[in-house]
């Protein structure tokens, strides 16, 4: 017999001879068989191995089956029936082999044969086998090794088969990967044709669960067009290439699937002839067609599956087919909104190729007017080359402007002919010595006038170079125009050598420079340097951009080299010949090697620049009709010599008209233009209003003023000319007919320049006059410069008074803020300051900024503000403060910078960043959009933030900043939300003092809606921000769901592939998969009931991570549980799992622990492979470390004796093993997790072992989730007791045999044994009785179970429980009583299905 | 199967009528057990100190005839005596334990 001392499995048997007695049922089958009609004959005469073969048989837990004599008769035992025999038993026993597996006889047959032969046990692998077993053909996978048997005279006469059934598992990895592969490269968003043939590469590599599949997606018609297609060859007719909407009796029920059904199809109901039968001998039978779905909208289309025939469509399957197509809707669903990206990112690169066809077109429309212009100028230049010098000014200001404009048109035409290839270029052989020096010639008057010296060093180079010389003249011309726009002193050189094998030109000048960082965006086009001090302001960027490109089409490079306040270096180097131009472009040298016309129009404007040239100005005296009572004196033909170098103007104010005449004739007799007005008033209204228009220079040169007018007399004029900053350094020279000291001291206290007492001579005056000016030019030069400067300034510049008035302000700061000179002063609150009713926050900030200005010395800050016309910009103050030479007051001095669009685009990035930082560290969606949520409520300093999703539920999931729920909101407030889900999606809307906007959300539309809570501005910029975010918002949760969901799909998976099905009592296992990012693994667990009755226990963890770790780790675990079911020891087992690890790439250097334990005793016989120790935790509070035994890795040192330790497991105790995820972390020593660890187990001694193990792993995990896979195993001795027995009182004597050895095991008193063996007596004897009484043969159950303090017995039957009548059966009566007397505590529960009694006792 | 049990009768060293009893005693037994008491007439002194388990089924056979039997026993039967009242109603010996038995 297997096993008399195994109490706890003993089954009596009902009928029967005694060697079926293992196991009651099958044992009973197995006894009703007709033997004699067999070869083996009856079972009495069996011989005693045949015997001892079918008991081991039978009390195995493990599947198993056995062959024996002649016909190789079969046997089994309940666990291979349960798991794979199905509807051939009972009919198999006692059979021949090869009949009850004719199907697969030509797998096995060979095999069995071989055993037979040669006595050596076979070993198969996860073998396919198509078993007859559940009414058709099925799939399966078992992996089993055939061991003879030998009879009592030592020939083989059959074999055992020992087996485990892998289908899950092997199904479920095919499964897995086929998901995988779908997911395997989804960081490409690929187009929908893309995304659909990927996919069917992906599904066609399966064709096993999936022997056909076609994908349809819906038009907007609702037809059904073909998209992909995998296992099929096209065209077939279960293909149809589109399906009609109200197509009748479609091949597929598009009608059913554009509503969102799954539907089942039957492929012969739907007459489909042959359909392909993927990587099967049959095709499939039926199909199924589901939907794509698609949130809150119609189906993307369907996914069609050929169904393996060979599998059921059960939950798994179906599960699966529907997981493959949520992977085609998702990646349709990001192809199709990665290419409505695209489409608006083309339509904004045509926006750009329109803007710049706009500009070459307008460019081209300028020219003809231009030249329409032009010409009539030169006209009219030569005709009145003698006439009025007034006109001839006019005419040459004309000529000189339109020469830029058409110098300006004519560079952009270059460019819009460069970039379209346009550029027609005749490169003919040219001295470029001889010629760059004539070039350089034409410059060399403006380079004298401005007081530069030019040097000309150009060497002739022995080789002509082939040039276009209109580009090259503008290379040269606007280089050496740029060299004198920013050299105020020095050289500017030009030198052409020959050098390295090609000419290279260099022009230097000895100029301001520019700073380092600079230097290599000198060429970009409309690049402009910032705040560089130069003659001019005039220019466009694009003269050196040109340059380059010129240079380029010859061939040839530019460099620039520059050293802040040295100066500037550009240097050309063009190749020699002509190999490197294009053929046709290349010409024979030309009789005309002048330089063209067009050099006019640099040099012109570059003697524009010059200081001196003021007589060219564009300003024009005040004429007849200008303003007021002024009148224009005409100018005499010859100046003299009294007057300043350039012809001044005077403005004369004297009521008086013979001495206003008088003066007029003076001054414009030596060669001044003088205006003249009648009083003080409009003195300083021509004055103020010249201010206006002649920014760049005085309004009047000089001011003759009577002293005595009306109105307003010259005391006052000199004072409100002093008091305005913009005339204040107008000279004035007082006229007066008061003479004496007072009178004149008098006039120069009031800020005259000089006074002149009537009568006077012209002589005198004149001397004064030219006195006057020359003091006031040399005065007021610098106060030009500055002038100039500011104005040149592309910052707006301002200056404040202590009171934080703005009193002067530039060009640059009207085109920025809107507000010009006229209004001047700004008192604060300034106009541009942002409103503070409508956006209270900007105001505050601005007036905070302002505090700092009016406070500091000097600071920066970036602020909003408002220009006249409203709209709300960002600027960048830096400020500093000043005192005023001339006042002596202090003063702020500042400049705006314009950054509104740095500001929008950083606020921008910062917010995309910050909403995908909050995305990326959430777990999962309930994570994702709280994080996301308050990221907004950040970003716009928002109150609260609501975000509503209108799934399937009754009312919409909200979240809130306020974590209010959705019934908890006001009406208005619901209304609002649910309003907005009638709006187009991502389209911001503003309501009241929120925003809100309508996203997808992978549970259904999702309004998020943003309560400001106080009215401020929600500008476009902000909108487009929102749309943005929300944007990026849907696209993270739809990304976060989806990893979500390949989360559980995977852990499912692995579950399923790791055992074992059948846990025995006493143990429990967890496996978790690494959190993030999501990885399956290489860790496993394992026990493996012996033959014995011993347990096999291992514990390993492979290196690496995912299905390729997981398969290594399926071998090992599948060969590790041979090697112990042949009875090997630990240390022998992972000895010949080293030689078979080293086979397998990947297997090496995985740690494994693997023992026997014998139950009965805890005995634990345990050899460790590098893994580490197993944690004992011991029923009087100390722990204990299983670190002996211990020797390297798997296949690391093959060969290698390995050690093996033993160790008692006492009673009550909990064992755990596992695998390093559980306990080590980064910066931890390991000691320090498995101390914990160990911990963790001892507080958990008083709970069930199942519950342990959850709590462990709740426990032990980090936040964030284990980052690498854990295996977990906990056993706690003794394992609970559990019979079954039939309510018979002949059974009470085994069961109490039984459960006395187990409470032996326990190690428990032998009083309180003894106490217990009653209790559970009677428990028992009440049940039989019940048994007896309502229907023989009835079940009755025990179940006992040890915690550290604590014993636990549970004895249910199927009878009633008849209630304590002493007085009619006195020892019943008896029997609670006894139960209650010697147990803690006793509950009987009664039921319509039978009858619980649970009882406790403290054993500690 | 019944619960294994061996019944002896004799006499003590004092010539009163003996009832050794070795084994287990329950449910499936207590009818031989009876027989074995009824069998002897008038006084019995019956010896259970090698009965290693004793139910109140066993109980139920000894209330009915306590008023003529007298009880020898091991200390390991004590409780289940002591609480069904069975040591108020009969006089019983118990041996004192030079070593705790095994229960086998």
């Amino acid at each position: 017999m297997a096993g008399p001392e195994d109490a706890g499995r003993e089954r009596p048997v009902a009928t029967g001879h005694r060697v079926f007695s293992a196991d009651p049922e099958v044992g009973g089958d197995l006894a009703a068989v007709d033997w004699a009609a067999t070869p083996l004959g009856p079972p009495e005469e069996w011989p005693q191995s045949l015997r001892t073969a079918v008991s081991i048989l039978l009390s195995s837990r493990f599947p198993m089956w056995m062959a024996w004599g002649p016909d190789l008769t079969f046997f089994c035992n309940a666990a291979y029936r349960r798991d794979t025999l199905g509807q051939k038993y009972p009919r198999a026993l006692g059979r021949p082999a090869r009949e009850v597996w004719a199907e697969i006889w030509d797998d096995i047959g060979p095999r069995i044969d071989t055993v037979l032969a040669t006595g050596e046990a076979t070993w198969d692998e996860a073998l396919r086998l198509f078993l007859q077993r559940s009414g058709y053909p099925e799939e399966s996978y078992h992996t089993f090794s055939y061991s003879p048997l030998w009879d009592d005279a030592g020939a083989v006469v059959g074999m055992l088969c020992v087996v485990s059934e892998d289908t899950e598992r092997v199904i479920g990895e095919r499964r897995m990967a086929t998901l995988r592969d779908l997911g395997s490269d989804p960081s490409v968003i690929r187009t929908e044709q893309e995304v659909m043939a990927f996919a069917a590469r992906q599904l066609g590599r399966n064709p096993y669960d999936l022997p056909f599949t076609l994908t349809y997606l819906f038009g907007d018609d609702g037809s059904a067009r073909l998209a992909g297609s995998s296992g099929v060859r096209l065209p077939h007719p279960v293909a149809p290439a589109v399906i009609a909407a109200d197509a009748t009796d479609p091949v597929w029920p598009v009608r059913a699937l554009a509503r969102g059904e799954a539907v089942p199809v039957s492929l012969e109901e739907a007459g489909v002839p042959d359909p392909p039968a993927g990587g099967w001998p049959e095709p499939p039978a039926r199909a199924l067609a589901v939907p794509l779905l698609r949130q809150g909208d119609t189906p993307h289309g369907f996914l069609v599956v050929g169904l393996n025939r060979y599998r059921l469509l059960d939950d798994g399957y179906r599960g699966f087919v529907e997981l493959t197509a949520g992977h085609l809707a998702a990646g349709l669903a990001s192809a199709r909104s990665y290419r409505a990206q695209q489409r608006r990112a083309e339509e904004l690169a045509e926006l750009d190729r329109a803007k710049t066809t706009f500009f070459s077109n307008i460019s081209h429309e300028f020219r003809t007017p231009l030249t329409l212009i032009m010409g009539p100028v030169e006209e009219l230049r030569s005709r009145l080359a003698e006439s009025d010098p007034r006109v001839r000014e006019e005419l040459e200001a004309i000529h000189r402007n339109g020469l830029r404009l058409g110098k300006l048109v004519n560079t952009l035409l270059d460019f819009s002919r460069i970039e379209a290839g346009r550029m027609r270029a005749r490169y003919e052989p040219t001295d470029l010595a001889a010629f760059t020096a004539e070039l350089a010639g034409v410059f060399r008057s403006a380079i004298d006038r401005a007081g530069l010296a030019l040097r000309v060093d150009c060497d002739p180079v022995d080789e002509p170079v082939f040039i276009d010389r209109g580009m090259w003249e503008k290379v040269m011309l606007n280089l050496l125009g740029n060299a004198l726009k920013f050299t105020f002193e020095g050289t500017i050189g030009v030198t052409v050598r020959r050098e390295g094998g090609r000419a290279v030109v260099v022009v230097a000048d000895t100029g301001i420079g520019v700073p380092r960082e600079e230097v290599p965006r000198l060429f970009e086009r409309f690049h402009r340097i910032e705040n560089a001090r130069s003659r001019s302001n005039e220019g466009s960027g694009i003269g050196l951009a040109l340059v380059q490109e010129l240079v380029g089409l010859h061939g040839g490079t530019i460099t620039a080299e520059s050293t802040e306040g040295e100066g500037t270096r550009f240097t050309i180097a063009l190749p020699f010949g002509h190999a490197h131009l294009p053929a046709d472009s290349v010409a024979p040298e030309s009789a005309d090697g002048k330089v063209s016309i067009a050099a006019d129009p640099y040099v012109q404007e570059a003697l524009r620049w010059l200081p001196a040239d003021t007589s060219t100005g564009t300003a024009t005296p005040v004429g007849p009709g200008q303003g007021a009572g002024v009148r224009a004196a005409g100018s005499a033909p010859d100046p003299r010599a009294s007057c300043p170098t350039a012809r001044a103007r005077v403005l004369v104010a004297d009521d008086n008209a013979d001495m206003r005449e008088y003066l007029t004739r003076i001054l414009t007799g030596a060669g001044y233009e003088v205006a003249t007005v009648t009083d003080g008033r409009q003195a300083l209204d021509a004055i103020r209003r010249e201010s206006r228009e002649t920014r760049d220079r005085e309004p009047f040169d000089l001011v003759v003023s009577d002293v005595m007018m009306p109105v307003l007399d010259g005391l006052r004029l000199v004072a409100e000319v002093r008091a305005d900053p913009r005339t204040a350094s107008v000279p004035v020279l007082l006229l007066s007919a008061r003479a004496g000291q007072e009178a004149s001291i008098e006039g120069l206290e009031a800020g005259a320049d000089d006074y002149l007492v009537k009568p006077f001579a012209a002589a005198e005056l004149l001397a004064r006059a030219r006195a006057t000016i020359e003091m006031a030019r040399l005065r007021s030069r610098q106060a030009h410069w500055r002038a100039a400067l500011v104005d040149s300034l592309q910052e707006a510049f301002f200056v404040c008074d202590e009171q934080g008035a703005v009193v002067e302000i530039n060009t640059a700061f009207t085109e920025i803020l809107g507000y010009g000179p006229e209004n001047l002063p700004y008192a604060p609150t300034h106009p541009w300051w942002p409103d503070a009713e409508t956006d209270p926050e900007g105001h505050r900030r601005v007036g905070e900024a302002f505090e700092q200005l009016m406070g500091n010395p000097r600071g920066s800050y970036t602020i909003p503000l408002r220009h006249r016309d409203g709209h709300r910009l960002w600027v960048t103050a830096t400020f500093a403060r000043a005192r005023d030479p001339e006042t002596g007051n202090g003063v702020t001095v500042g400049t705006f910078r314009d950054v509104t669009a740095e500001h929008h685009a950083i606020q921008r990035e910062t917010a995309l960043a910050a909403l995908s930082t909050g995305l990326a560290g959430a777990a999962g969606l309930h994570e994702a959009l709280p994080a996301a949520l308050g990221e907004l409520r950040t970003l716009w300093s928002a109150r609260r933030v609501l975000a509503a999703v209108f799934d399937d539920g009754d009312a919409p999931s909200l979240t809130d900043t306020d974590g209010e729920q959705w019934r908890e909101l006001s009406v208005d407030q619901r209304r609002t939300l649910i309003d907005l889900r009638d709006q187009p999606p991502l389209t911001p809307v503003t309501h009241g003092t929120g925003i809100g906007i309508l996203l997808e959300h992978p549970e259904g539309p999702l309004a998020l809606w943003i309560e400001l809570g106080e009215r401020r501005p929600f500008t476009a910029e902000d909108q487009v921000l929102l749309s943005l975010l929300a944007g990026r918002l849907a696209q993270g949760l739809s990304r976060i769901h989806q990893i979500d969901q390949q989360r559980r799909t995977a852990i499912a998976l692995q579950r399923a592939i790791l055992g074992p099905s059948h846990l025995p009592d006493g143990f429990a296992v967890r496996y978790e998969p690494a959190g993030r990012p999501l990885e399956v693994g290489g860790d496993w667990y394992d026990t493996i009931a012996l033959p014995d009755g011993r347990i096999g226990i291992v514990v390993g963890d492979c290196v690496g991570r995912g299905l390729e770790a997981a398969t290594v780790m399926g071998q090992l675990r599948s060969a590790c549980r041979a090697l112990l079911l042949q009875d090997a020891g630990p240390a022998q087992t992972l000895m010949a799992l080293d030689r078979f690890a080293a086979g397998i790439p990947g297997a090496t250097c995985t740690t494994v622990f693997c023992g026997v334990l014998t139950p009965e005793t805890g005995r634990l016989v345990y050899s460790s492979a590098g893994h580490p120790p197993g944690i004992l935790a011991r029923a009087d509070g100390t722990t204990g470390l299983l670190d002996e035994g211990r020797s390297a890795p798997l296949a690391v040192r093959p060969g290698a004796e390995r050690p093996e330790a033993e160790c008692l497991v006492p009673a009550r105790a909990t064992l755990l093993l596992y695998t390093d995820g559980l306990v080590e972390r980064r910066r931890r020593p390991l000691t320090t997790g498995i101390d914990q660890a160990g911990e963790a187990v001892q507080e958990g001694r008083d709970v069930a072992v199942d519950d342990l193990a959850t709590r462990l792993m709740e426990r032990l995990a980090p936040t964030g989730g284990y980052d690498d896979d854990v295996a977990l195993l906990l056993y706690r001795h003794p394992a609970p007791l559990e019979m079954t027995f039939p309510a018979e009182s002949s059974q009470l004597a085994p069961v109490r045999k039984a459960l006395r050895s187990w409470l032996d095991q326990c190690e428990l008193p032998p009083g309180t044994t003894q106490s217990v063996l009653v209790a559970a007596g009677e428990a028992c004897a009440n049940a039989i009785e019940h048994g007896h009484r309502d229907a023989p043969g009835k079940i009755v159950r025990l179940r006992a179970e040890a915690f550290v303090d604590d014993l636990r017995l549970t004895i249910a039957d199927t009878g009633h429980w008849k209630t304590p009548q002493p007085e009619l059966n006195t020892h019943r009566g008896r029997g609670v009583t006894l139960m209650r007397a010697l147990m803690q505590q006793v509950t009987i529960t009664p039921g319509p299905s039978g009858t619980t009694v649970d009882m406790h006792l403290r054993i500690a | 199967m019944t619960t294994s049990l061996t019944l002896t009768s004799g006499r003590r060293p004092d010539g009163r009528a003996q009832l050794a009893v070795t084994g287990e005693i329950d449910m499936s037994n207590i009818d031989t057990f009876a027989r074995a008491l009824d069998d002897v007439v008038g006084h019995l002194v019956v010896d259970l100190t090698e009965v290693g388990y004793l139910d109140s089924a066993g109980l139920s056979v000894l209330f009915a005839r306590a008023d003529r039997l007298e009880l020898v026993i091991s200390p390991l039967l004590e409780p289940v005596l002591t609480i069904s009242g069975l040591t108020d109603l009969t006089t019983v010996h118990t041996t004192s334990p030079p070593e705790a038995p095994t229960g086998r």
